[in-house]
């Protein structure tokens, strides 16, 4: 037998080192709306068979009709499984009209009869208003947790626990996992985190892990936060050019391959810009490149390509907008490793540095974030360049506070110039690491073909 | 009272139930149409209970030397006499001996042995299996070997000593110190009640078959 469960979602399953611990007590905690019915409701569907059956208890927190109602616009609620592999039971009647003893006897009854894989207990925390005092209630649990560890069934106890109670409320002692689903306020939105904050016997994946509620469940994105590696891997020795010569010569004949490099400067400076030569430059060496945008959308984009000769429609050109609104650093990190994978990418261009920013939860989550992605980048030797806005337009007293400039191989920066009356752009080269590099500030235009160095 | 007629348990239990691969019970669905399970919404085949014993039947004349077929027309004989159909032995049922501390497990194994047959006798501690393996011999003891703070394996010696077979049972992995201290079967605790279920036949099996009463033979 597995002594794990699947969600039906990878990345869920690896969170928890594999999945639910099979043959064991696991509570789900988490306010209302967290989605904690949806979660134990995907799990009784994903892991249910005619052989080993999963049920699904309803306290006195929701009516089980209520919960049935509603489950059945989830897309893995299978109504043919209903009756077979799937069973749901009120508990509520029994708990009201016979208390906790009622509550251990139906259970071990349906155990007896049904031989289930998994049982659900939704919400377990509401039975605590039938003990008559502590003592009872410890009673119920230690029979209870005995009688359900006596038999190979998992068990996901549900409740709307708060963070203070993980201490005092004696089931959390005696649940081998606690799954804790929280939100975080950022700006006028909640975003949604799930945490496990124990898995008895197994490892599992630390921290807080975005996720959203779809049709077909939690979709779940692991926290980007890559341990330090010391293996060795292979590097390339040909550098790639910048696109532009002139800044190649500053760099001593490009970046190398693998590394990353922050482009900063104010707005209209020419980031984005110098971002599209690296790109187009690759794609036109038979290197793919994606370019992950936050800023303009495709059209828009287009049409700043279409003024320097380019196109988006280029072969070995990906573009992978998102809208920096409503976004989760997560998803849209796992959404650009695939893109990578997909194209086979070699270069990348992340416009801008500053929107993922400004969607981390903190300055630690964005700098571990960068780090992670940064580190597997290096690792399969594709190079990013990274745009990033700073407000200062005449010369920046420094680069940031988040130290993303520190981890970048390469620091570009972008500035203007008030000479003679008119306002000129300059372009400097902070940092390369392993290179050496022209210290210059050095006036450009850009024209029809781009960026061109004075 | 338990009816046995309703249909429960998939294609694949009944295969491990009565030791027969999966291919077989369809292919004799299909030639003899003499058990015929009822089908779910989805087309699986669903066996009752007592067609798991008229299978059991036929299994058990198939192994005194009948071929299936023949297996097959003296089920029908009996089915249409409305004779019982059992390969239980001439005193009853067979008696298991449960040597288990746990209330929780032993109502479990004691529920699900009792529902495939089996007579079931209870002991909690050591002292009260070693007076009913020398009192009562079972046909089968099985034995939480941390029993009586870990005497299940003095115990394995001396129901072996007995001529009592036995499975051993523990949370703990030591299935080897088991079978060396005279286990026939290690089965690791939470018990999978199909496995449990199945172990205990597949030791009694012979056994069951040696005591057939004299009656009950082709």
């Amino acid at each position: 037998m597995n002594d794990r469960l699947t969600s039906g979602h990878k990345p869920l399953d690896a969170v928890l080192g594999g999945g639910l611990p099979a043959n064991a007590i696991s509570l789900l905690m988490g306010r209302p709306g967290s989605g904690k019915t949806i979660l134990a409701q995907q799990y009784i569907f994903r892991n249910a068979t005619p052989e080993r059956p999963s049920i699904y208890f309803a306290t006195v927190s929701e009516p089980l009709e209520k919960i049935v109602r509603f489950g059945q616009s989830l897309d893995f609620f299978d109504r043919t499984a209903i009756g077979t592999s799937v069973f749901y039971e009120d508990l509520g009647a029994k708990v009201s009209r016979h208390g906790l003893a009622g509550v251990t006897e139906q259970i071990t009854t349906a155990i007896k009869e049904r031989r289930p894989g998994l049982i659900v207990i939704d919400s377990f925390k509401a039975l605590h208003a039938f003990a008559d005092g502590h003592a009872e209630f410890r009673r119920f649990l230690h029979e209870l947790s005995g009688r359900l560890g006596a038999f190979p069934v998992a068990s996901l106890w549900v409740g709307e626990y708060e963070d203070a109670e993980i201490g005092s409320v004696p089931e959390f002692a005696v649940a081998d996992a606690i799954l804790d689903l929280t939100t975080a306020r950022s700006g006028q939105r909640d975003i949604r985190f799930l945490e496990v904050r124990k898995l008895r016997g197994s490892g599992f994946q630390s921290g807080l892990h975005a996720y959203r509620l779809t049709a077909d469940g939690m979709h779940l994105f692991p926290r980007l936060a890559d341990a330090p590696i010391d293996k060795e891997y292979p590097q390339s020795d040909v550098r790639a050019s910048s696109g532009i010569p002139a800044l190649d010569d500053m760099l001593e004949d490009g970046y190398w391959p693998g590394a990353s490099t922050l482009i900063a400067g104010p707005s209209g400076s020419g980031k984005t810009l110098l971002g599209l030569h690296f790109i187009f430059n690759g794609a036109r060496q038979g290197e793919p490149g994606v370019i992950a945008t936050l800023q303009e959308n495709e059209t828009q984009l287009e049409r700043v390509a279409g003024g320097f000769g380019w196109s988006l429609n280029e072969p070995n050109i990906e573009v992978m907008y998102r809208s920096p609104v409503d976004i989760h650093i997560d998803e849209w990190a796992y959404e650009l490793l695939q893109a990578v994978k997909r194209t086979g990418a070699r270069r990348i261009l992340i416009d801008s540095v500053t929107d993922i920013r400004a969607a981390a939860s903190d300055a630690t989550r964005f700098r571990e974030f960068c780090y992670s992605l940064m580190q597997r980048f290096a690792r399969q030797g594709v190079s990013i360049v990274m745009t990033f806005e700073i407000p200062d337009l005449f010369g920046a007293e420094r680069l940031s506070d988040d130290a993303v400039s520190p981890l970048s191989d390469n620091v570009v920066m972008l500035s203007y110039l008030k000479d003679d009356g008119s306002i000129k752009r300059t372009i400097s080269v902070i940092k390369t690491r392993a290179s050496h590099h022209d210290p210059a500030i050095r006036q450009f235009l850009i024209g029809r073909d781009g960026i061109a160095l004075g | 009272m338990e009816d046995t007629g309703r249909a429960l348990y998939s294609i694949s239990a009944v295969g491990n139930m009565v030791g027969l691969p999966v291919a077989t019970l369809r292919t004799w669905e299909d030639r003899y149409a003499l058990v015929v399970p009822d089908r779910n919404a989805s087309g699986h085949r669903l066996y009752s209970r007592d067609q798991v014993e008229q299978l059991r039947f036929i299994r058990t004349r198939m192994a005194q030397g009948l071929s299936a077929a023949d297996a097959h027309r003296l089920l029908a004989e009996q089915l249409g006499a409305g004779l019982p159909i059992t390969t239980q032995t001439s005193r009853g049922r067979l008696l298991i001996l449960l040597v288990e501390p746990d209330p929780y497990s032993a109502e479990y194994q004691e529920y699900f042995l009792k529902t495939e047959g089996f007579e079931v006798k209870m002991a909690s501690d050591e002292e009260a299996a070693r007076r009913s393996l020398h009192e009562d011999p079972p046909s089968l003891a099985v034995i939480e070997l941390l029993v009586s703070g870990g005497s299940g394996l003095s115990l394995c010696r001396y129901a072996k000593e007995a001529g009592v077979p036995v499975v051993a049972v523990s949370v703990l992995e030591c299935r080897d110190q088991a079978i060396e201290a005279g286990a026939d079967a290690f089965l690791l605790k939470p018990l999978d009640p199909l496995k449990f279920v199945s172990t205990a036949r597949d030791l009694l099996g012979s056994s069951s078959f040696l005591h057939t009463p004299p009656g009950d033979s082709p």
